[in-house]
This record gives C-alpha cells, structure tokens and sequence, in this order.
C-alpha cells in the first residue's frame, strides 16, 4: 500500500545534510540522500516515498518479510539500504546480511536514545564480523559528544538529531590523538607507533 | 607505582578539553542537562543534594604522596578543606563548582590523575588488594594486569553506554581482600603448573536491590587473552542486558536469567571469534607497565618479632602502641617491613573515610619519610602505609597520632564502612553519618571493642549498597518509609574467601533505636560465644534467632515498627 504523503511519524527526522567521516579520510559535510523510513505503517509494502525518486533505509525486520517486485527492483536500483533497530540479532541474520553486501549501498544502526549503546555493539559486529566494508550510518537519537565513539566502532556516517550544531559536531573527530584500545580505525597508539 | 607515558599524559589532558568544552556548552545551554548528565558522570561529577560532587580515579587504590598532596590542594581550593575516600578505593569531594570543574582536571592531570569513568553506566575504575605487591599472602603481584586493564577500558567506545555500571576488581592473594565476588566482573589471578599467569573469570555477582555472589565463568584464561574476552563478556552485556528496567540492568540480573553456564556459553561463543585478535595484551605492554611495579629499595634487614617492636615504645605507650600493632600493622613480603593502616574511622567521626586538607598533607611527608613516597586506599576508607620498616614503626604511630589517625580500631567494630548517605547523596533514602557516629560513641571503648574482635559492621543509606552493608556481619540499610527514615538490619554477611550476603531479621526501625540494637546483638554474641569464636562464626554456628530476640526485644518499639510495617 503506498501512500502519497509522508507524515513525520512515519520517517526518522534527519539533518538535511550528514557528517560524513571515511576511515582513514577527514569528517565533512555532505547532502543526506536517504530517507530514513520508521516502518511504522507496516501494511504489507513500503510508501511510495516521494514517488520512488529517493533513496530509503528500511528497517531491516520488514526487510526480512518483505520481497515484492517492486521493491526488489528498488533495491536492484541501489535505492534501498536498512537500518538495524536496537534489538535486532545481528549475528542470528549473518546469511541475509551476506546476500545484503550485493544490495544495500548502506546500512544503519539506530539509537532510539542517546545514552542506549547497543548500535555500538552493532557496528562493531558488522565490522568485525560480518565482514560489512560499506557505510554504516549512525541514525536517530546521535548527539555531538557521541560521535567519537561511533566512529571508533565502525560508523562512517552521521544522521545528527536536528537540534545538534554541525560545526561543533565536525570539531570532535580531532579531539584525541592517542588511543589506549583498538578500534575499527586503527591500533591502540602504541602498537601503532612501535 | 605506574608513571604515565606520552601516551596516557596526552589521552588525559585531551580528556581535560573535551570535558572542558562539555561543561561550556552546559553552561551556554546548548548541552541540556538530560543530555550532559551521562558526560559529567563519566568524568565522575554527581549533582548532590548540596552541590556538585567530583569523585577522583585513583586507580586500584595505589596514590604516591605528590598525588595526596594535589588532593589536599583541590579539597582546599576547591572545596571544603577535606576529601572522603571510597569504599571503590576513590577519593570524592562534596562541595564543587560545575565551572570549576574543568580546572580541578587540569590540576588533576599534572599529577597524572583523572575523573574518567568514576560514574556513569560504563567500566569504571578498577579495583584490587590495598596491599598488592607487599602482603604476605600474595602469590600474583595484580597491579600491572590492573593497569593494563585500566588502559583498555579507558574511553573504551564501544561499552560508553552500557545497560549500567560495570565494576571489576582484581585479585591474587590467597585471602580475598577486594569483595571479589561481589562485581560484575571478578579477576582471580594465578599461575598454571607451567608457572603461567592464568586468570580465573567471575561474572555477575553484585550488591545493590539484589545482591548475588558472582558465578566461575571462564576458569585458566592466559592473561594476554583479557581483552578479546573481556570485549566477548562486555559484548553479550551490552547486547542483551536488560534496559527497560534501572534495577534489572546490572549484569547479574542477565547472568541470573540466563544462568552462569548458558552466560558462559554466550562470552564463549562470542570469544571464539574473536579470540586471536590483535586487541590482546602482547610481553611489550606487559614489560611497559610491570617495569613501574618492581619492589621498591628495601633495605636488607632482619625481622623483628613482636616482642622486638613493641621495645621500641616507652612504658607509658607500650599498651597503646601494642594495640595498634595487634589490629593496624600487617605482615608483609619482606623481612624486616610491615604494612601500616592509618585508621580514618575516629570515633565520632564526621563521616568515615573522610581526611582533612592538613590529615592529608601530612601523611603525604609520612609517605615520604616511612614507605617510599607511596600510600594505598583500602575499600575499607582507610589509608596504608605499605612499605615501612619495622624499626620505624614505633615513631610512625606517635606521629600518625597526631593527626588523629592511629586509633587501633582496624577491622572492630568502630570500622565501619559507610557511604556518605542522605546528607550529601540524592539517592539516599536515610543518612548513614550520624548512625556511624552514634554506634562510635556507644562501643567507644577500646578493651571492649579488642574483647569483642573481629566485627565488620557496614551502613548504606540506600539500596544502591555504596557501604556494602550486604557484607557487613552487621549491614544496617536506611530505608524511606512515608518520607520517614528507617534502618534495616541484616546479619551473617562477610566479606573475603567466605563472601556472603547478610540476611535481613526483620522490620526496620528508627534511628534513635540503632545503637540499643547494636548493643542487644552484640551483647549476644557475647553470652554466647565460645573461647575465641568470631562474631560471624557464632553467628553461623547459632543462628539467626537469638540474634533477632534481642534485637527486637523491646516490646513497646516492636510494636511500633509493625504498625509501620515493611514494605521493602
């Protein structure tokens, strides 16, 4: 069932532009192509967002049910990523991200609430694990004093809550030069300096 | 002890910035406070009934004098002219400036200190033995496994944001000295038949609203393997612990649902992943940090035996400076050496563990002067001297006394261990002082308290349990009943190789009872102990229930308190 207008309830709000922090690049602004959709009008097919012109992170539990034509040409038009909610098992759906690395341009791990670190734990799966080498995208409630770690875990993208100041957002990526574990971008400062 | 490298100096001083920049953006409004909350408790800053409170690292209890000395200043510039240490071997100053705060760190910093992760629902500072490296009993010096582990979890990204807090302690003497089992994550260190360092893992064992002893997870793990199995343990918690729940959220609640074995299976299923990885410690870092905790220039000396000490006193001190011998002086490593606990449990103190701006300079120059620069925190809020030679320690004690830090009462019942409760803390149901306090002044008579012997009593003024009164062989919890103060007494905890969980006798009552009660429990242990029975071996031995009658034995106030009932 498609639906003409999109309501506020049915998308995650985003920042007209994302932070965009590559590994082993520099954290720059870049325009949000993705529409992040909530899932919240689950009635059997995606709305027809903005007539199928833009790009649209699905939650990655309807992707699970949902392989109609339509959206499987959506999908074949790299248009369609998804985003994992909190309490999605990852690692019980290792064979449905494998098929996934050949589709979704990105995916996105999302943080119902600031101080809620499960994504973290995500990120750092899909990296280590899963073998994701794309962009994860952190989405929902991101604040500016998160980042960091997000992008230690694996996050290479930032859909900043909409309230967040971007330019003290892109200060925080330079905060720390040294490092006492290691991360998704690199070794700990002292196996990497020796 | 460990000397900070470019590496840790560095994270610290960039940690003071980002703070910094944290506490200006509060302070502008465009932080609000919901959200700065979890920042200020990752660098250790509560907002209290008063005023903000700054709880300081010190990590597993180790501090060198310079360091003591920067305390003091802080507790004089900043605060009130005294500092309280913790029952996590942490130091926490009641009266401090949110816009000061940026500027405490820095001072901080300079002496190679720090506030990171003192609070909050990440790992926070680890704990271990108070006399690591010196008790006789030791057989793993823990400090450089400490260390280590301290580096790895310091602005560990991905378990920022865990369900809640997550305490470690660390442990390799044979006596337990650290309330092993009751963290969420216990590291009993040791070494294999081959001479090894292997560490035996302890999950899920805690105090709070449910106290539970922590379960054997993973026995013989090489000491090089911690991370990558610390990160499989912290990963299963941060993916599956509870969250919608504040009081659910603490790993032994995951570990209990679960139970220990299916938990185990989880870490070890998440472990073999990740097992090999390049996150485990390497002999370089090793040989980096345990360079820093190599025995100190003790002197080759004779051991004197008690006798030879107690010649070292004049006639008129000998009783006293016996006393203190028998109950603050320790055996150590090394003949000739001992380890002295500076008792910051006066009676009638103001809070326990609490030391003033001047208490603390001074026993820096006592560092300095008797045990090489060095002091430890124990999670008892006392202070040990742990290198002091024998021969010194009669000139020790005379000076200790004059600061009022001598008083023979270590591991009496007058060390009582307490959190700082409702008047200070916002989470207390009860104020736990004045309680401390009055139970001082009844048993403040020393030949009784010797007579009485080994007694732990321990008094939290809320169920969070920061005074450990689940392990105290007398816990007393204040409790809120109808905005009213009420104290509820529990029996047979202990802490050490024999940890258990007290159990409550029954309804609480007021604070005015307190001390009738304590004496009514203690008068009978006394009618029934046999020869040198302890209190908690009589009270193993005869139960709970003669125990109770006493307690309650006031028929008019029982009354009362079964009117108010019990509701928690």
């Amino acid at each position: 069932m498609s639906q003409a207008n999109v309501s506020n309830s049915t998308v995650i709000a985003a920042h007209e532009q994302i932070l965009y922090f590559p590994k082993g690049g520099k954290p720059s602004l870049i325009p949000n192509e993705w529409l992040i959709w909530s899932g919240s009008q689950d009635e059997g097919s995606m709305p027809d967002i903005k007539h199928g012109e833009s790009k649209v992170l699905v939650p990655f539990s309807w992707w699970t049910h949902h392989h109609e034509a339509d959206i499987q040409s959506k999908a074949k038009a790299g248009q369609i990523g998804v985003w994992f909610a909190t309490d999605d098992d990852i690692l019980k759906y290792a064979d449905l991200i494998e098929q996934g690395k050949t589709v979704w341009p990105l995916v996105a791990a999302h943080f119902p609430i600031f101080r809620d670190g499960r994504s973290f734990s995500t990120a750092a799966l899909l990296r280590d694990r899963l073998g994701w080498d794309k962009e994860i995208r952190m989405i929902g409630d991101v604040l500016i004093d998160q980042l960091l770690q997000g992008a230690r875990v694996g996050f290479d993208s930032f859909v900043l809550r909409h309230d967040q100041d971007l330019d003290v957002a892109l200060k925080q990526f330079n905060l720390f030069t040294v490092t006492t574990q290691n991360s998704w971008r690199g070794k700990r400062s002292l196996l990497a300096t020796s | 002890m460990y000397k900070y490298d470019y590496i840790d100096q560095t994270l610290v001083n960039e940690r003071v910035i980002q703070f910094k920049d944290q506490v200006d953006r509060r302070i502008n409004g465009t932080l609000p406070e919901e959200e700065f909350r979890p920042l200020r408790l990752q660098n250790g800053l509560y907002h209290q009934r008063h005023a903000y409170m700054l709880r300081v690292a010190i990590p597993y209890g180790l501090l060198s004098s310079d360091q003591l000395r920067t305390l003091a200043h802080i507790a004089d510039k900043y605060d009130r002219g005294y500092g309280h240490f913790t029952t996590r071997q942490n130091i926490q100053f009641n009266w401090i400036k949110l816009e000061e705060s940026p500027a405490i760190l820095a001072d901080l910093a300079k002496v190679q200190m720090h506030a990171i992760q003192t609070s909050g629902n990440c790992i926070r500072n680890i704990t271990s033995d108070a006399f690591a490296g010196v008790a006789a009993d030791e057989y793993i010096d823990p400090r450089p496994v400490c260390e280590l582990l301290r580096q790895w979890s310091t602005l560990h990204p991905e378990f920022a944001h865990l369900p809640r807090k997550f305490k470690f302690a660390i442990n390799g003497a044979k006596e337990d000295r650290t309330v092993l089992l009751c963290h969420d994550v216990g590291i009993e260190l040791k070494k294999n038949a081959q001479g090894e360092l292997i560490a035996d893992i302890y999950a899920g064992g805690g105090m709070g609203r449910t106290p539970i002893l922590g379960s054997l997870i993973k026995a013989g793990l090489p000491w090089q393997l911690l991370p990558s199995y610390l990160t499989a343990l912290l990963r299963v918690y941060n993916r599956f612990g509870r969250r919608d729940n504040l009081y659910k959220a603490r790993i032994k609640i995951l570990v209990k649902a679960l139970g220990p074995e299916e938990f185990a299976r989880q870490v070890e299923g998440e472990w073999l992943h990740i097992q090999n990885s390049d996150d485990n410690f390497t002999q370089t870092e090793w040989n980096r940090v345990a360079k820093h905790f190599t025995k100190p220039a003790y002197k080759t000396l004779t051991a004197l035996t008690n006798e030879q000490v107690l010649a070292l006193a004049s006639d008129a001190d000998k009783t006293a400076f016996a006393r203190w011998l028998e109950r603050n002086v320790k055996p150590h490593q090394v003949p000739g050496y001992a380890s002295v606990i500076l008792s910051l449990k006066p009676h009638g103190t103001v809070a326990p563990g609490d030391a003033t701006t001047a208490q603390m300079n001074a026993i820096a120059d006592l560092a300095d002067h008797y045990s090489f620069g060095e002091l430890r925190v124990t999670h008892e809020q006392n202070l040990v001297l742990a290198d002091v030679e024998q021969e010194k320690l009669y000139a020790l004690w005379q000076e200790a006394k004059k600061q009022k830090v001598a008083l023979p009462n270590v591991g009496l019942l007058t060390d009582i261990i307490a959190c700082p409760g409702g008047d200070f803390c916002s989470l207390a149901n009860a104020k736990s002082l004045p309680i401390a306090k009055a139970i001082q002044e009844r048993f403040d008579d020393l030949d009784y308290l010797f007579d009485l012997g080994d007694i732990s009593l321990n008094i939290s003024g809320c169920i969070n349990s920061c005074g450990h009164h689940h392990v105290g062989n007398i816990g007393v919890l204040g409790v809120d009943k109808d905005g009213e103060e009420w104290y509820q007494i529990t029996l047979g905890g202990e802490q050490g190789n024999h940890a258990s969980i007290g159990k409550v006798i029954g309804p609480s009552f007021y604070a005015d009872e307190i001390p009738d009660v304590i004496t009514n429990i203690i008068n009978t242990y006394v009618a029934h102990r046999n020869d040198d029975e302890a209190f908690i071996e009589a009270y193993r031995r005869i139960g709970v229930t003669p125990f109770k009658e006493a307690a309650y034995k006031n028929a008019k106030k029982k009354e009362k308190v079964e009117v108010a009932g019990d509701a928690s």
